[in-house]
């Protein structure tokens, strides 16, 4: 399903050269963030450490001139680690506040299930409103704003798993995996001298982001696409090996995707192709599966392959034929 | 599937296909023999062959042709040609036979052509049918439809003539399934890329096809079949085809009202209002021509046709009764029409002598059947015209019923002749008709009467003809009873014979359609001009009476007797209007001597009058059929003309998602349908990549701005045309 063959609108395709620089092998977790980025959205990695997470959202700010900020999840992080905090400035005589790593533009969550519910939603909050509560003050969150959380999947001893409700707060999830053999040894060689991200310059402004996400707005989704998407979470809900299928959010989060997509390939309106290759990515975690399936074995991603080749495509204007 | 793969199947193969496509074609020139009056057919399967082969060669048309035409001029030079090839009078004939039949055609007398020029069309069709069939099979690979027009062809010819398909059929069937077992091969190998050396093994395929072959043959041949469904539909081809009721089986063609033949009566019978000829007279009359004294179970034979005489026409009588029957003096004129194509004598009953016939005229009569020959400076010849004197009988009731059964030993030993395979039933029946009747005349009349009721019905059509193992009567009288005069002439005269009463099977026409009345100048009385067509041709029964003579019966349905009868109640006082014959409308008493009359050929075949004419609708239908299966077999084609053509003229979103969809039906017809669960895109790459092309994708990419952008006014419909007939003929080649 890979869409390789088709050209990269000719900003994003600059973007992807630059990370390419940094990065190997890793394509797709790159044009999946630039899917959430210009979407609006925000993405979750579920992954071992190590993988190269931190140098692809640090790889991807700096291409597109953003701050970039980390936030390391641990028990004892507070929320206003996370948001800011106002401190009293006795040679002003007033409090003063602080930002907090929420405030950049990109900003990496790390291990986000380490640390406690309250501290997570701190951060959650801020992803799902465009601006922040310090001490009664609102205080409106950068733009572009972009947060790439992980979460370790091997350690549950003293982790906080996010409920599903937050989960479907994230745009998208997804894995990195390993790199191949050769892709690792080409790292290996890349990295031997100066590390390649110290050399990298952005090829885009942020100002140029802003618009681009403007942009991603105007792309055109049909109604018979639409049809196909509602089609499929419609299927979700009614697989039975699902216990709670996609919420209508859901839906959104497909189209938009679907647009950000599709832009991203220089088209300027959604085709089936899009939804079809993102929805493992937009729909597998907001959905929650019965435990027979899970008892099974049956994973989300599964099922949606499964929806995915039984549902029809609409490829008439007239849909009701 | 397509050009590139061609050179895939060996030659072995394309050769085995093309030998069973010849030896199919075959099977459509065999029947030529049986049904058409060729005489030998060989030669046609060599020019065939021949062609065939040429053909095959694949050379260049520059070469094939004239090799085709060499056989051709040396077949008919064969033939046809005595003179000495491409000598001046070779090419004096041919040249003669080329201009005269030209001229046939152009005014349009077909059956006139010459049959050196009917060897020539054909042959030319024989060769026009070696490309058509070289096409077919080699280069487009269609071996079904010609497989199944095969069958069609064989059971048609089966069906309706008397050719015997049964090892054709089998030839048939076998010969197809090789073929289509071979090309399924060919096409399974061409899609999974099976390199053709491995057609060369050849045991991988040749025994499982020939097993399959055997075993689905003797299966079939062994395996018990269902009756036929339709029994004989042969009746309503031959009255589609304006066959006229008694004849041979199979001859689908017949005509109206003379036959020569009544050996196998039966089928359906077309009217032909043809005119015969006109007849002055005083009244209805039946215009006589003979009697046939054999019944095959099948038809009629003429086993009396001799002895003859020949007479002059004042000496010509034929009385068929004696002079104890009444009889008035009557004159009557006739004046043969175009239509009458036979050369003898029509007569009313009481036939005494002709006048104002030409000189030279005489008359063989044949004394027992009263078949009057018509002859002329010694030769067969129409008489256009004459008169006729004739004694006009009127038979009196008691006179009939007070008959014996003491006919004369002759009588007896001639006309009560029965096959030995007459069913027992038709006995029965006859002797349960007759019951309870005491004389002759009774039991004539029962027997006639039986007729009009019993649900017996009259019809032209629909009239089968009796199978092999069927005798005509038997089916008529329990199985049909649907019929025109022959079926109830003829029964009449079964059923009167096995109750022992000397009955015989009579041919001529009815009374005609009175159209004027006149006086003429050869009379002083009054005359109605009657016109008698083909249509009128007709059967009757003459039942003999001892004393008397032979006696006009009419158990026709719908038919009345022309012939006069009284009742003598009180004969001391009517004695002399009796004798003047004037108590019945038109009455004449004729002589009871036979008259000796010869004719040498015709028949009367009888038939009452069809009610509807089939040929059109079932002409009409074939035609439908036919067509709608050629349609059906070129949709893509035919459709896909239209559909550019329309797009061309008028490319709006209508026509474009039509044209777009038809392609995906086409390739999925070729056998790349696509998963409604398969994007375009997805669908476009697998079809590009068949075809090794990009065009599926630039023209799914056209499409999916139509359908998924919305946007059909910056769709160049210039530019997606022309994709989208590239892979339509991509599809189709």
């Amino acid at each position: 399903m890979s869409q390789q063959t088709y050209l990269l609108q000719p900003k994003i395709s600059e973007v992807m050269a630059n990370i390419n620089k940094v990065m190997i092998g890793k394509e797709e977790a790159s044009l999946l963030s630039l899917v959430a980025l210009l979407a609006k959205g925000h993405v979750l990695l579920e992954d071992v450490p190590g993988v190269g997470k931190t140098m692809l959202v640090k790889t991807l700010a700096k291409s597109m001139d953003c701050d970039f900020k980390r936030i390391q999840f641990t028990p004892d992080l507070l929320p206003s680690d996370v948001t800011g905090v106002s401190i009293y400035n006795p040679k002003d005589m007033e409090f003063e506040f602080r930002p907090g790593p929420i405030l950049g533009n990109v900003v990496l969550a790390d291990e986000i299930n380490r640390t406690s519910p309250k501290t997570q939603s701190a951060l959650l909050e801020g992803m799902e409103e465009t601006s922040i509560t310090v001490d009664g003050n609102t205080v409106p969150l950068s733009n572009p704003f972009f947060v790439m959380a992980t979460q370790n999947p091997i350690e549950y001893e003293g982790t906080y798993p996010l409920p599903e409700a937050q989960l479907d707060r994230f745009l998208i999830k997804m894995k990195m995996g390993y790199p191949s053999a050769k892709q690792e040894m080409e790292m290996l060689n890349r990295t031997s001298g100066a590390h390649p991200i110290e050399s990298i310059a952005s090829v885009i402004s942020r100002d140029e982001l802003v618009e681009l996400q403007r942009e991603v707005e105007d792309v055109y989704v049909d109604h018979t696409v639409n049809r196909y998407i509602v089609d499929l979470i419609t299927g979700t809900r009614e697989h039975e090996g699902v216990y709670l299928g996609v919420s209508p959010r859901g839906s959104i989060a497909l189209m938009k995707a679907a647009k950000a997509y599709a832009f991203i390939h220089d088209r300027d309106y959604v085709v089936p192709d899009d939804v079809q290759y993102l929805a493992p990515f937009v729909l597998s975690h907001r959905m929650i599966l019965t435990s027979e399936s899970r008892f099974e074995g049956t994973t989300a991603e599964e099922i949606v392959e499964s929806l995915l080749s039984s549902t029809s495509i609409p490829v008439k204007r007239n849909i009701s034929e | 599937m397509n050009g590139q793969n061609q050179q895939n199947h060996s030659f072995i193969y394309t050769l085995t296909i093309y030998v069973i496509g010849f030896l199919l074609f075959c099977e459509w020139l065999l029947p030529l023999e049986t049904i058409t009056n060729t005489d030998d057919v060989t030669i046609f399967f060599i020019y065939a062959a021949f062609c065939f082969f040429v053909s095959f060669l694949q050379i260049q048309w520059w070469i094939s042709m004239p090799l085709k035409l060499v056989g051709l001029i040396f077949i008919i030079d064969g033939l046809y040609i005595g003179e000495r090839l491409f000598s001046r009078d070779w090419f004096s004939v041919v040249y003669d036979q080329l201009m005269f039949n030209i001229q046939v055609i152009q005014t349009q007398e077909w059956w006139q052509m010459t049959p050196l020029f009917r060897s020539v069309l054909f042959l030319v069709l024989l060769w026009l049918m070696s490309y058509l069939l070289f096409y077919w099979l080699v280069v487009a690979k269609r071996m079904l439809i010609f497989v199944v027009m095969t069958f069609i062809y064989v059971t048609v010819i089966d069906t309706f003539t008397i050719y015997d398909g049964k090892w054709a059929i089998v030839r048939t069937f076998i010969l197809a399934m090789a073929a289509l077992g071979l090309s399924s091969f060919a096409k399974e190998m061409d899609r999974e890329s099976i390199p053709s050396s491995s057609f060369k093994r050849v045991h991988l395929w040749v025994i499982p096809l020939v097993g399959i072959i055997l075993f689905s043959t003797v299966a079939a041949y062994a395996s018990p079949k269902l009756s036929p469904q339709w029994p004989d539909p042969v009746p309503y081809l031959k009255s589609a085809t304006g066959g006229s009721g008694p004849g041979g089986v199979g001859n689908v063609v017949q005509k109206v009202g003379y036959g020569e033949n009544d050996s196998r009566l039966g089928g359906s019978f077309v009217q032909d209002n043809t005119p015969v000829f006109e007849a002055m007279a005083d009244g209805d009359r039946y215009w006589r021509i003979e009697s046939k004294d054999t019944y095959t179970g099948k038809g009629w034979e003429d086993t009396l046709s001799r002895p003859t005489t020949t007479v002059s026409a004042s000496e010509l009588e034929y009385p068929t009764f004696t002079d104890n029957v009444e009889s008035e003096e009557q004159k009557a004129m006739i004046r043969m029409e175009r239509g009458a194509t036979f050369e003898k004598l029509v007569y009313p009953y009481g036939l005494s002598s002709l006048e104002a016939t030409p000189e030279n005229s005489r008359y063989n009569l044949h004394t027992e059947t009263g078949e009057i020959d018509t002859l002329r400076g010694g030769s067969l010849a129409k008489i256009n015209e004459f008169v006729v004197n004739y004694d006009y009988p009127s038979f009196e009731y008691g006179q009939l019923r007070q008959t014996g059964d003491n006919d004369p030993a002759e009588i007896r030993e001639k006309y009560l002749q029965l096959p030995e395979t007459l069913p027992s039933r038709v006995r029965n029946l006859a002797s349960q008709i007759v019951e309870g009747e005491d004389n002759r005349y009774d039991k004539a009349k029962a027997v006639e009467q039986y007729f009009s009721s019993n649900g017996f019905e009259y019809s032209t059509t629909e009239v089968p003809v009796p199978s092999e193992n069927q005798d005509y009567v038997d089916q008529f009288l329990f199985e049909t009873q649907l019929g025109y005069c022959d079926n109830y002439s003829t029964s009449m005269v079964v059923l009167l014979r096995s109750e022992g009463i000397p009955a015989r099977w009579v041919k001529g026409f009815t009374s005609g359609e009175r159209i004027d009345s006149e006086t003429p100048d050869y009379t002083d009385d009054v005359q109605n001009t009657y016109q008698v067509t083909s249509a009128n041709a007709h059967s009757w029964v003459e039942v003999y009476f001892a004393g008397i003579g032979w006696v006009p019966f009419e158990p026709t349905q719908g038919f009345s007797n022309n012939t006069d009868f009284y009742s003598d109640v009180d004969t001391s006082t009517d004695d002399t209007e009796t004798d003047e014959g004037a108590q019945t409308p038109e009455d004449n008493m004729g002589n009871p001597q036979q008259l000796e009359e010869e004719t040498s050929s015709s028949d009367a075949n009888a038939g009452g009058t069809s009610s509807f004419n089939f040929t059109w609708i079932y002409v009409g239908a074939g035609i439908l059929a036919v067509s709608s299966l050629i349609l059906y077999f070129t949709r893509f084609r035919w459709m896909s003309t239209m559909l550019i053509r329309r797009f061309k003229k008028e490319g709006n979103a209508e026509n474009y998602e039509r044209a777009y969809h038809f392609l995906l039906k086409l390739l999925a017809h070729k056998g790349f349908k696509r998963n409604p669960e398969q994007t375009l895109r997805e669908y476009a790459r697998s079809i590009d990549s068949h075809y090794q092309t990009n065009e599926m994708r630039q023209l799914t990419h056209h499409y999916e701005r139509f359908v998924y952008r919305n946007d059909e006014h910056n769709v160049q419909w210039g530019k997606v045309s022309e994709l989208w007939e590239n892979l339509i003929k991509k599809a189709l080649s």
